[in-house]
């Protein structure tokens, strides 16, 4: 016992070191692919709001950029407006023959959420977004987020003020993706490093594909609609004895400049959840 | 007392300079240099080895939950913490003498520069190896590493010379 005490008192310094590492690499094992929690990341409420703080200073020299975005946006819903127009006119003058295919979108039942991203990293290897909007706001786990007509991430945690996305530049997240003009289905993958691209898995040897053909969402999950912007074909060559292609995306959504994004909320999650859960019983 | 209200000062400062500036300059997209560790390097020798590793702890915990790293911005200071009386000892005969902080007036020029560098390397590769959580890309997670300790280590120096 008095050598057990004697070797403590002696050591006490490494033991102290060896304890404290410990505690640190049980929460890295417990939280390295996706975090648990909220209170230990950026969506905590107190590290959230001083990102919020510093984000309001920050904001005034940004406003350029902010513009910019806002403007084409503006132009797209302009022209968007045009388009239904158009075709209430038609309505008018060929009688109700209604052309449903336009409202199609519509009927796909999102319901759009802004939000802003107080935080955002770009340089690790699993990267982090957090938003400005928590459960409060309507926001719940597996939400998908979008900026504009592309794809940014999927909600992975919530609380009452904040969410953190895991965005397309994780590497642990894949997102069902779909080659425009063909169809063929793949997933997207990150390598890491570089956070303007992704890499485009499982599109088959036999299919015709060439840079800078657009790849979607496929729409296979209630997460996205189809037909977001993933990106455009960079670089796709093919493995001698390969049976894939190795494709690299350059993301349409440019995440070194991420201001404003939109959380989309599918309505008939719940019955979706409910059909396929029934199936599982 | 005004010692400890000036390391207090000088670690919100570096930390308002990690969060606010440092993390939103995008260094190529790879570079990460992580200034708020100089607030660790620069703490008084003569400190209690246990009460400096919580200091580590503590800081690390808050960088973790303002960059979502779960523990490793932690094991980083915690092993930084734990090392650096040790690489003092070698270069400096009494640290006790240093009540103030650690820096080139204080314990001459080589060692300070030497310990700093070290250090500033141990705590990027721990954070750059630690947060990828595998050895996939090693040699990009060096680059990476001895890259942003360079960019960190003359922040550093720059910072040292204004204490003479």
């Amino acid at each position: 016992m008095r050598n057990l005490l004697q070797f403590i008192g002696k050591n006490i310094h490494l033991l102290l070191f060896i304890a404290l590492e410990v505690v640190a690499f049980l929460l890295i094992t417990h939280n390295v692919a996706y975090p648990r929690s909220t209170t230990l990341s950026a969506a905590n409420r107190i590290v959230a709001g001083m990102n919020e703080a510093g984000d309001n200073i920050v904001e005034y020299f940004r406003l350029r950029k902010d513009n910019e975005q806002l403007n084409n946006e503006v132009c797209l819903l302009r022209e968007q407006i045009q388009l239904l127009e158009n075709q209430i006119e038609k309505q008018n003058e060929y009688g109700l023959v209604c052309d449903t295919a336009q409202y199609e979108y519509a009927h796909l039942g999102y319901r759009i959420i802004p939000a802003k991203v107080v935080d955002i990293t770009t340089g690790q290897e699993h990267n982090y977004l957090t938003l400005n909007k928590g459960t409060r706001d309507g926001l719940k786990q597996g939400m998908g987020v979008v900026c504009g007509n592309n794809v940014v991430g999927v909600v992975s945690r919530v609380n009452e003020y904040f969410a953190l996305v895991v965005p397309i530049i994780h590497t642990n997240i894949n997102i069902s993706a779909r080659v425009k003009k063909n169809g063929q289905l793949g997933f997207t993958h990150w390598e890491g490093h570089n956070p303007r691209y992704v890499n485009l898995m499982e599109i088959g040897r036999h299919i015709m594909v060439e840079k800078g053909d657009s790849v979607i969402t496929s729409g296979m999950t209630a997460t996205f609609p189809e037909g977001m912007m993933i990106g455009i074909m960079d670089k796709v060559k093919l493995n001698e004895g390969g049976n894939y292609y190795d494709i690299r995306l350059r993301l349409c959504t440019d995440f070194r400049r991420l201001r404003y994004v939109q959380v989309l909320n599918y309505v008939y999650s719940t019955e979706l959840n409910q059909l396929t859960d029934e199936q599982y019983d | 007392m005004n010692s400890t209200i000036k390391h207090i000062l000088r670690f919100v400062c570096l930390l308002a300079l990690q969060l606010l500036l440092i993390n939103n300059l995008h260094w190529l997209g790879a570079f990460h240099p992580y200034v708020y560790v100089l607030a660790l390097l620069m703490l008084p020798a003569s400190m209690p080895r246990w009460v400096e590793m919580f200091i580590g702890a503590a800081i690390g915990l808050l960088m973790d939950a303002c960059c979502t790293t779960a523990g490793v911005h932690m094991a980083a200071c915690v092993a930084v913490a734990y090392l650096r009386p040790l690489l003092l000892g070698q270069f400096v005969q009494d640290t006790q003498r240093i009540v103030t902080q650690v820096c080139t007036a204080t314990v001459g020029a080589r060692p300070f520069l030497l310990t700093v560098a070290t250090l500033i390397v141990v705590h990027h590769a721990l954070i750059c190896f630690l947060e990828a959580w595998s050895l996939e890309h090693f040699g990009w997670l060096l680059l990476t590493t001895l890259i942003s300790s360079a960019v960190t280590f003359v922040l550093a120096f720059l910072y040292d010379r204004t204490q003479q």
